[in-house]
């Protein structure tokens, strides 16, 4: 069968950039670009995944390396959308075992990446019953769970507000943890027997970033160590500006408290 | 023996929030959550044991990560869908985030304590998921030598 390799590669990347964007890990997005080429013959395939770009460069020609093709992806944001992840994948076994036209491809990989998430609605209560069953695994009293389970359901929502509005990981992350330790005062405020501490860190479980820090040190293990770097940096960013919002609003706190008493 | 049924349950509701979060596949939900419960049960279980927390955070990732393969194999669908929510109650993302507090409160000496523990229990999950995710592999040679 006659292939396009320019189409062909092109549709690799997608089909990876897909991936990388909704949380597969590094080694996953290089088998399955690697497969995805070698399925239509093509002799080389060399494919070089970050978190931040995918480099891939095939080569059609058996003998002469005159028809070389390269292709650089920047990837500029990175979310965790399992379904997304999953659906690439049966995808890319359909496409190594039958005959499907790269066209065909193309249009079955847009349709994949424009996939609905769950509606915010159910998402943002779903992260509240998360952070409340997490203050109740780590100790909290049922005040306690009530408050993390609202503060979470709020904060959930305005990071995802921030996040549609295109603010980088630092501002998100700073906003969300103030906010967080903001409403978990106003609520022990109102609800009685609340310690302010495990409201906050209930609350706040829906950002911190032990998915990033465990896939940092997979993908250093795998060998993959510039995306395990990459991915760590991006860890501690996240646990530092939210750590950096919560202890501005906590210290802000204890001053007015201090003041007023 | 309740204390292990709240802790079940609790670790279950949790798990089922964040796949909800990472829009894991409706097929995949309970899966997930089943996962990460029984993941969080031996982890509590070999903790109260033990006394340590990495070697009872590497047995647990260890069963959620072969509970995720065999639900892999069953099912069709990349591991990571099952393993990603599962080990969420386990990873030490408060320890990062107590870290970073302490840092910035200038307490180098809690600040370090807090990081090197949550390094450890990192290194540990992921330790098990690469154990896991290696024998698999070898597995498939194995299969496809026989082929």
């Amino acid at each position: 069968m006659e292939v396009n390799e320019k189409k062909l590669l092109n549709m690799a990347i997608f089909a990876g950039e897909i991936m990388l964007k909704n949380g597969a890990e590094t080694y996953r997005v290089e088998d399955t670009i690697f497969r995805l080429c070698r399925s239509r013959n093509v002799s080389e395939v060399e494919v070089f995944v970050t978190p931040t770009g995918i480099f891939a460069s095939i080569n059609p020609g058996v003998e002469n390396n005159e028809n070389i093709i390269t292709y650089v992806k920047r990837i500029k944001s990175r979310a965790i959308d399992l379904n997304k992840v999953s659906e690439v994948n049966d995808f890319s076994r359909r496409f190594v075992e039958a005959e499907i036209s790269i066209d065909e491809a193309m249009s079955q990989l847009k349709k994949i990446d424009l996939l609905p998430h769950y509606p915010l609605e159910l998402q943002a209560l779903f992260g509240g019953v998360a952070s409340g069953f997490f203050a109740l695994l780590f100790g909290a009293n049922s005040m306690e769970f009530i408050a993390a389970l609202v503060t979470s359901i709020v904060v959930t929502l305005s990071v995802h507000f921030l996040i549609k509005m295109e603010f980088n990981l630092f501002i998100t992350n700073i906003a969300g943890g103030a906010m967080s330790a903001l409403i978990a005062i106003l609520l022990s405020l109102v609800l009685p027997f609340t310690e302010v501490d495990k409201v906050v860190t209930g609350a706040i479980m829906v950002m911190v970033p032990g998915v990033a820090m465990t896939n940092a040190v997979r993908d250093s293990i795998a060998g993959d160590l510039v995306s395990g770097l990459a991915r760590g940096a991006e860890a501690l960013l996240i646990a530092v500006s939210i750590a950096f919002g919560v202890g501005f609003i906590l210290r802000a706190w204890m001053f007015i408290k201090g003041v007023g008493l | 023996m309740l204390l292990y049924l709240k802790h079940f349950i609790f670790a279950f509701i949790a798990t089922i929030g964040f796949a909800f979060l990472f829009n894991t596949p409706k097929s995949a939900l309970l899966k997930s959550a089943l996962a990460g419960a029984f993941g969080w049960l031996l982890f509590i279980a070999s903790d109260t044991k033990t006394g340590s927390v990495v070697v009872s955070t590497f047995l647990a990732s260890l069963l959620i990560g072969l509970i995720g393969e065999v639900y892999a194999i069953t099912d069709k669908k990349p591991i990571t869908v099952f393993i990603i929510p599962g080990i969420i109650p386990l990873v030490p993302g408060f320890k990062l985030y107590y870290t970073m507090i302490s840092i910035l409160e200038g307490d180098l000496l809690k600040a370090s304590s807090f990081g090197s523990e949550a390094l450890m229990i990192t290194i540990a999950i992921s330790g098990a998921l690469t154990v896991v995710l290696s024998i698999n592999s070898f597995r498939k040679r194995i299969m496809a030598k026989r082929i």
